[in-house]
């Protein structure tokens, strides 16, 4: 049995004993029902500012909830307000026109999935070292093939959590909504939870790479957590520091290795610009675990 | 290593800080052979075991496993079991699904890992407990899952730590039953505090102390079933160069603290029973006898110091 099978089935089971993990149970129902609540209650704000607008604008009152916030999206002066805020001319380009809806929910997506990962994946190896359960496969399959595994049962974990939380939100834009509930709709959400499974993948690298150093599940946990908000903060620092000359012109090199700075590639609409982050976001996420398991295969176990 | 050994650990070193954990233990396991590891806590049984399945990096010294170098997955993987100490198994699992698991990744094929990992279960009564969750059982059932992992798929060479600790007595005399029925099939390494379970069980005891050999011995050499007679007195005899002028090919030694006599004798040249005809109605005459048995026991052995003669010689 090749390598690469002995990590299929060790995956497969890591995805299968994961669902039934009181924890991460309790952890993909918060986020589902976040990913739920951010949508209806976005929706009721969105709701309510179009009101304003049509009383303030006096404007005839409109059916559905976004109609106007649609219409404003193509407007230029609006267009140029949110052009400063994305500081980024060609995805402002490509998330224009799209519907409010899609965007609140990539938003609440790209935003909370780094947290997602760390909570359900970020103790799972260090439990197994902490209890020992380790030591019942590492004579079995070798520690990479277990490592490796590891990391796709979560990867798959993260996925199903994204997609299921995207038909939710789907599900409450379609009753919110009426006329939204369109089966393009449908697959734009699920198509941005897969993007935003994409995006998880440096994060679960590193959450799973940090957990490969400790036996201690809590230590893992908050080890994650710090260092998905390292992340946060070296992607505002280099925001803020980089100039045009001297050594802060290379600061920018130094944000390929945070996840953030790839992130903007998964709003994007081409084909390119998304082959590229893919690429980018899977290669860093298995460079954060390949970090961790250069030390692990030292360890005693 | 020749492959009459099933393992050689050559000067094998493992370091805790200052602390030498092993301190060059060097020990042959014979092919087939039960063996039982016996010393103090902190001896480095446990040690020794984890650095033959590759949990542990030794700092010094050389491992043969089955005559293919330290261990390896790719060369060792569903050869070489073990049932570790202090691990638990995946709560949340369900035994059968979990040996499944086990036997698939040791190699086995869905239908035979299957078979065998519900064939372990049954033997060790678990067959009534297949899909309930490893956290819903006791603790004697959970290690009953972990000795039942370890014959999955028949490998050359289990490693057991503290098998039967935690198990209730009559589970303790199946496995030890279960254990005994490998000898001459597969090779057990088995450690215990419980003399009376190794005496049983195995074959070959090794002893082991402050992270060394100090004496690997057949169980024969150890408790000489066919070449000691223990006479349980009344009282010491008074007269011990009597008797041993009615046996003159026999070396008899009085235990004062038991009220023992052993007898050791060359099973080539003499025979229990005709030890008997001459010893016992001469000691007779100046003692009660109570009671006659073949051998020592493992313990006595162990804790008056005898086993380890041979190093203090």
């Amino acid at each position: 049995m090749s390598g690469l099978k002995q990590m299929w089935r060790v995956a497969c089971y890591e995805w299968f004993d994961a669902l039934r993990s009181r924890r991460a149970l309790v952890v993909l129902l918060l986020y589902m029902t976040a990913a739920v609540c951010n949508m209806y209650w976005s929706i009721n704000l969105l709701h309510k500012l179009e009101s304003e607008l049509v009383t303030m604008l006096q404007l005839p009152p409109s059916e559905h909830t976004g109609v106007i916030s649609t219409t404003l999206w193509k407007s230029k002066p609006f267009q140029r307000i949110m052009q400063q805020m994305a500081q980024n001319d060609l995805v402002l380009q490509d998330i224009t026109g799209k519907h409010p809806v899609e965007l609140i929910y990539a938003w609440f997506a790209f935003f909370y999935t780094p947290l997602l990962v760390v909570l359900v994946a970020g103790s799972r190896i260090s439990e197994d070292l902490g209890s020992g359960a380790v030591r019942y496969v590492v004579f079995r399959i070798s520690r990479s093939s277990w490592a490796l595994g590891k990391f796709v049962g979560q990867a798959l974990m993260i996925g199903f959590a994204l997609v299921l939380s995207g038909i939710g939100a789907y599900a409450v834009a379609k009753y919110r909504l009426a006329g939204s509930g369109t089966p393009d709709l449908f697959l734009n959400m699920v198509q941005w939870s897969v993007r935003a499974w994409i995006f998880s993948f440096p994060y679960l690298g590193l959450a799973m790479g940090l957990s490969l150093l400790t036996k201690s599940a809590s230590k893992a946990t908050v080890m994650g957590i710090v260092a998905i908000t390292v992340c946060f903060v070296i992607t505002i620092l280099l925001r803020h520091f980089t100039a045009d000359t001297g050594w802060r012109s290379y600061l920018p090199y130094l944000g390929v290795l945070v996840p953030e700075d790839h992130k903007m590639y998964m709003w994007r609409n081409s084909l390119a610009p998304l082959v590229t982050g893919t690429v980018y976001l899977i290669t860093l996420g298995f460079c954060y675990l390949l970090a961790g398991y250069a030390f692990f295969r030292r360890r005693d176990v | 290593m020749t492959m009459d050994n099933a393992i050689v650990t050559t000067d094998l070193v493992k370091r805790y800080g200052a602390r030498r954990a092993l301190d060059g233990l060097s020990l042959a396991v014979p092919r087939f052979a039960v063996l039982g590891l016996i010393g103090p806590n902190g001896a480095g049984k446990t040690t020794w075991m984890m650095s033959v399945a590759g949990f542990l990096h030794t700092a010094a010294g050389s491992i043969d496993l089955l005559g293919c170098g330290p261990f390896d997955s790719s060369v060792h993987r569903g050869r070489i079991t073990i049932l570790p100490q202090d691990s638990e198994l995946p709560l949340e699992s369900r035994p059968i699904e979990l040996l499944t698991h086990y036997g698939l990744l040791q190699g086995l094929t869905r239908q035979e890992a299957s078979q065998s990992a519900q064939a372990m279960l049954t033997e060790v009564h678990l067959g009534d407990r297949l899909n309930a969750p490893i956290r819903s059982l006791s603790h004697g059932m959970r290690k009953r899952v972990m000795i039942a992992q370890c014959f999955l798929g028949y490998p050359e060479v289990v490693l057991l730590d503290e098998p039967l600790s935690g198990l209730d007595p009559r589970e303790v005399a199946h496995m030890r039953s279960f254990l005994t029925r490998r000898r001459g099939r597969q090779t057990l390494v088995i450690s215990s505090h419980n003399l009376h379970d190794i005496e049983v069980m195995c074959d070959h005891v090794a002893f082991i102390e402050n992270g060394r050999t100090v004496r690997i011995a057949t169980m024969e050499e150890i408790v000489g079933t066919a070449s000691t007679l223990v006479y349980g007195l009344t009282s010491l005899p008074e007269d011990l160069a009597a008797l041993a002028e009615i046996v003159p090919d026999t070396v008899l030694t009085c235990k004062a603290e038991t009220v023992e006599l052993v007898c050791r004798y060359n099973p080539r040249e003499s025979s229990a029973e005709a030890i008997n005809a001459r010893l016992i109605p001469a000691l007779l005459t100046q003692c009660g006898v109570l009671t006659v048995s073949q051998g020592s026991n493992l313990e006595t052995e162990y804790l008056h110091g005898q086993a380890l003669e041979p190093l203090l010689r």
